[in-house]
């Protein structure tokens, strides 16, 4: 802990900042492929240069949703790693294996996207087919993640080594977790690009298992949503309660937290699927199940921010019953945008629970109420985090200060982005609730009376997108500054530390092959009779589709 | 239950260091969460069984 306010040797800074620059670069992009997509679907713009609209979608899918959250998420995790337990030469060596070869694989993704090969949105659901490019790109992001996911294991391993019978540090721990999650999920599309996609699209296979693949993907997609939000979780852990003069809540609470996490991630996928023909509903409603033991850790991470915003706020003498909140640093932009994105995980966290909730998620399956569930929770919580942790992390890497005037912008930065998104996110609920499609280009549907319910819900997505712009703008210059241009000078690396007296953490909860060897089995116990059902009962597989859209 | 001022007593006598703090905001805090999430389940569940 004592570390913190130390910066790291310029080795080290410059491979986390290299993931923060590619972060960065990816929210310019992405960012202003969504303006475009919102100023397109408001029906009063054309995009021009003939641009299709499923080419911007797809970026805008592919760069935040895959590249942004994964070189953020790696490089913040490096960081924390390297913070707490350390990095050898041969481990940082390794370190930038991985950075370079998910660099690869985005490039190559990115420009099959950008020559539209490949509008296969996000998702690429089969029989939408894109250029094979695009697949080995997105295969090269894994492997490198994967690369970084060993150096990390290892990282860890060669700590414990070195302090036997000490607890491991707590950010330590949820890196670990992490990313052991994120590997056990993204087998799962490992194997569907693999042996589905790439084949197929080089025209080895004729036909694809539609149901399979995306039932792998799914497999994959909803603990990837968790391995966006875990590194938030551990900034709202273990880095908030310093921001604001504290001492961490419970150790054994948030690494329970987080394994509850490991645990019902990933037998959850069908939860995406609910409308699906194919899945025996007895396996749908299992998963619905476990989705809803999710909620266990996410209310016990609700709790103990809340007690360790009031444990700090009395401690410091704030009377009433609720003194403290009133006198939480409401203008250090490192708390501000984190809790932000806090207070819009409360919606962002209710409408999964209705989304997850078997029969009722007809009510919203495939409207924009998604649309702009996702942006409340990774474009808000998630995002709003990752700039809290960048407003110091940048600054402590290239030995500079975040100033007042920059905290200033922050904060203007942190409204703005509320602003929009409020606007843009609600907007996006309405119109799902009243049957408004995501995913589509702009369409009158010819003239139906439902689609003028929708317009003026468009046109404000398209306000409140083009706020947002503003904000990624205002965010990307914050960004440059801290990274070339504020004063010299030791930004601190905030760690928040036990309280002296804390009870001891029971040493179960490292207990590796228990909760790993538990999440193994929900996963067969979820997953083994639906996929032997989906391999022996599908229909005949699907040729594939490059029109209307795709190549 | 533990009414004692935190600020007269950094240190806890027992071996919790939580069993006298103040969480009652807390408690509070989480219970309007708890009927958040809930009238907002409800009211869609109306929706969907209104269609």
């Amino acid at each position: 802990m004592m570390l913190k306010n130390v910066l790291f040797p310029k080795k080290d800074a410059r491979l986390y900042m290299s993931f923060m620059h590619v972060t960065f670069a990816s929210l310019l992009i992405g960012g202003l492929m969504g303006l475009l997509q919102t100023l397109s679907r408001s029906g009063e713009f054309q995009l021009p240069f003939g641009i299709n609209y499923y080419t911007i979608l797809t970026v805008h899918g592919v760069i935040l949703g895959l590249v942004l959250t994964t070189f953020f998420i790696v490089g913040f995790q490096f960081a924390l790693m390297g913070k707490t337990v350390g990095m050898s030469d041969k481990q940082r060596k390794w370190a930038w294996v991985a950075f370079w070869t998910m660099l690869v694989g985005t490039i190559t993704a990115a420009i099959t996207i950008l020559v539209g090969q490949a509008n296969v949105l996000y998702t690429f659901y089969a029989p939408l087919r894109a250029h094979a490019a695009f697949y080995i790109g997105l295969a090269l992001v894994i492997v490198g993640s994967w690369i970084a996911v060993f150096v990390n294991f290892r990282q860890l391993y060669v700590w414990k080594k070195a302090h036997p019978g000490q607890k491991s540090p707590l950010l330590a721990f949820m890196v670990v977790i992490n990313m052991a999650m994120w590997f056990i999920a993204s087998l799962g599309v490992a194997t569907s690009v693999l042996i589905q996609f790439i084949p197929w699209s080089l025209g080895y296979a004729a036909t694809i298992n539609v149901l399979l693949s995306r039932t792998l993907f799914w497999y994959f997609g909803h603990p990837l949503v968790y391995f966006w939000l875990l590194p938030a979780y551990m900034a709202w852990y273990a880095i908030i309660p310093k921001i604001i003069g504290g001492k961490l809540f419970s150790d054994s609470l948030a690494r329970l937290s987080f394994i509850l996490l490991l645990m019902f991630s990933i037998p959850v996928g069908f939860h995406h699927q609910l409308t699906e023909p194919g899945i025996d509903p007895t396996w749908k409603f299992i998963q619905v199940v476990l989705t809803f033991m999710v909620v266990i850790p996410t209310l016990m991470t609700a709790f103990s921010i809340f007690a360790t915003f009031e444990t700090t706020g009395r401690r410091k003498g704030h009377k009433g019953l609720f003194g403290w909140f009133k006198h939480l640093p409401w203008k250090d932009v490192r708390f501000l945008a984190p809790f932000i994105g806090m207070v819009a995980f409360i919606p962002g966290g209710a409408g999964g629970i209705v989304n997850a909730s078997h029969q009722m998620n007809t009510l919203i399956h495939n409207t924009i109420w998604v649309t702009g569930h996702f942006h409340l929770t990774v474009a808000t919580t998630v995002i709003l985090t990752y700039f809290g942790i960048a407003y110091w992390l940048v600054p402590h890497l290239t030995g500079r200060r975040l100033t007042p005037r920059l905290n200033k912008l922050g904060i203007i930065q942190t409204i703005i982005w509320t602003v929009g998104m409020t606007i843009m996110s609600t907007s996006m609920h309405i119109q799902g609730l009243l049957g408004g499609p995501r995913r589509s280009n702009f369409s009158n549907y010819a003239g139906g009376a439902q689609v003028d319910t929708w317009i003026s819900y468009q046109i404000a997505q398209a306000v409140g997108g083009t706020i947002l712009f503003i904000g990624i703008i205002l965010m990307i210059y914050i960004f440059i500054q801290l990274a070339f241009f504020a004063p010299r000078g030791v930004q601190e690396f905030p760690i928040a530390e036990e309280e002296v007296d804390a009870e001891p953490t029971p040493k179960i909860l490292e207990n590796w092959y228990l909760w790993i060897g538990i999440t193994v089995a929900l996963i067969l116990f979820a997953y083994t009779i639906p996929v032997i059902d989906i391999l022996k009962h599908s229909p005949p597989g699907s040729l594939p589709f490059d029109w209307p859209i795709g190549r | 239950m533990a009414t004692d001022n935190p600020k007269k007593r950094p240190v806890q006598q027992s071996g919790n260091p939580h069993t006298g703090i103040n969480l009652k905001g807390t408690f509070i805090s989480v219970m309007l969460l708890g009927v958040f999430i809930l009238v907002t389940w409800f009211g869609l569940y109306a929706l969907f069984l209104s269609r």
